[in-house]
């Protein structure tokens, strides 16, 4: 990995230029990964909660204040709107949960609510490996903008820019 | 299930030596505490002996993690500025950090991720004591969660074979990954957890939770709040991806869990809304 590994923490946006890689850890999180396929910088945005509670205070912990912030983050560093493209992965939920209580659905929600996000800058959704009930541990290769995502023994590589 | 990974681990759990061991001083020091009786002079003393971890104990107690602000420069000092039980949570986190601050085969955890758990689950834990009242309880759900997981260091070897199998029956009978750990190799990790704390002396109520943490329905009652909590901060942790492995999410939440400790659906949203906060708070004893 040219010793390049990145790693972004719960709640933490980072970013960078080939060839580093960028890795997270998710389970009811999800990862939103974006790429300018020009430029080939990219940031991965591991959002914890679907909406702002804190007025701003922690933009990097939710969908509707991460998404805006890595953009223009990537925007600021030289990308190019039309060159920018999204995989996301995560969201999962536990396999037996109480029916009413709502962190049961925090994958979910947060997956709907970065879709919205992304939608807002019209950035498109190439790839997304969400749902289900694995942990998901994703590698983020910025030299082409794939993603690596190893799930319950398994892994899986998504190469769309 | 495969009987010959089953004589394995119980050969396994029957040799002492292969176990881990946990510091002499740590497991009279637990003991000592649950003694109402105990002076902190004895404590001190005992601590003493052991120069690394005197060495140890005062670093942590400067730490952000547990000062109170004065600089604490000897043992005695200690215990009177931050308590005994507090000064036993510092031991525990020195004792048990060689145990699990490793990579975890099988299961699928990088290096540290099984430490870092254990801080995260066991922080939590003592804050959902504090929160709903029971001070009384939140230093042994504090060690409690911090151990919560420690079979797996002995079991992962064993799950590294049966993983695939594990995971089938998960899905073919809709069980937890824990009781398909069971059904494939004849043990659950709980079970070695429980064998581990029996080698090394430690009191029932951390039997209980180690053993019962991840079924709170089958805990003793008089156990059962304590089991409960590790339960639900282990759930948090997982969700936020903090010491998840291979075994995913294939986990419960247990509703006995949630009006044994009567803790809301906010309460919980706002407990894993904490995490990354929590994860800086454990970063300098990490």
């Amino acid at each position: 990995m040219n010793g390049s590994l990145i790693n972004v923490g719960v709640a933490q946006v980072k970013t960078g230029t080939q060839p580093a890689v960028l890795r997270t850890i998710l389970g009811s999180c999800v990862g939103i990964c974006i790429y300018d396929r020009m430029k080939k910088i990219g940031g991965l945005a591991h959002i914890l909660l679907p909406n702002d509670t804190a007025n701003g205070a922690n933009p990097e912990k939710f969908a509707d204040t991460a998404v805006p912030y890595l953009v223009q983050y990537l925007l600021k560093e030289g990308a190019k709107k039309e060159f920018l493209s999204a995989k996301i992965a995560g969201g999962a939920s536990m396999f037996k949960f109480e029916a009413n209580v709502s962190l049961g659905q925090i994958g979910d929600r947060n997956v709907e609510e970065v879709k919205k996000a992304l939608q807002k800058f019209q950035i498109p959704i190439l790839e997304e490996d969400t749902g289900g009930n694995t942990g998901r541990v994703i590698d983020f290769f910025l030299e082409d903008g794939r993603l690596k995502v190893k799930a319950a023994g398994q892994e899986k590589i998504y190469y769309k820019v | 299930m495969h009987a010959h990974i089953k004589q394995r681990i119980e050969s396994t759990i029957n040799n002492i030596a292969a176990l881990p061991t946990m510091p002499e001083v740590a497991t009279k020091i637990l003991n000592m505490v649950n003694d109402p009786e105990v002076s902190f002079k004895a404590v001190a003393e005992e601590l003493s002996k052991d120069q690394s971890m005197t060495t140890n104990i005062l670093k942590l107690c400067n730490s952000a993690y547990f000062s109170k602000g004065k600089e604490i420069t000897s043992i005695e000092r200690a215990i009177v500025t931050l308590g005994i039980k507090e000064v036993t949570n510092i031991v525990m986190v020195i004792a048990a950090k060689p145990i699990l601050d490793k990579y975890v085969i099988g299961y699928d955890l990088g290096k540290g991720e099984l430490w870092k758990q254990g801080l995260i689950v066991g922080t939590l834990a003592k804050k959902i004591a504090l929160q709903k009242n029971r001070k009384d309880i939140a230093d042994v759900v504090f060690t409690g969660g911090i151990i919560h997981n420690i079979g797996k260091t002995v079991i992962a070897i064993f799950v590294q074979n049966t993983y695939n199998d594990i995971l089938d029956e998960v899905k073919k009978n809709n069980i937890t990954f824990n009781e398909a750990e069971k059904e494939i190799m004849g043990y659950s990790h709980q079970e070695i957890s429980e064998k581990i704390l029996e080698k090394w002396n430690f009191p029932p109520v951390l039997k209980a939770i180690v053993r019962f943490y991840a079924e709170p329905d089958k805990a003793p009652d008089n156990f059962k709040t304590e089991v409960s909590i590790v339960h639900i901060a282990n759930t948090i942790s997982i969700m936020a991806g903090i010491g998840i492995g291979s075994d995913g999410l294939y986990h419960q939440l247990c509703k006995i869990a949630l009006d044994t400790t009567k803790i809301t659906g906010p309460e919980l949203e706002e407990l894993f809304s904490k995490i990354p906060e929590l994860t800086k708070q454990i970063m300098e004893i990490q």
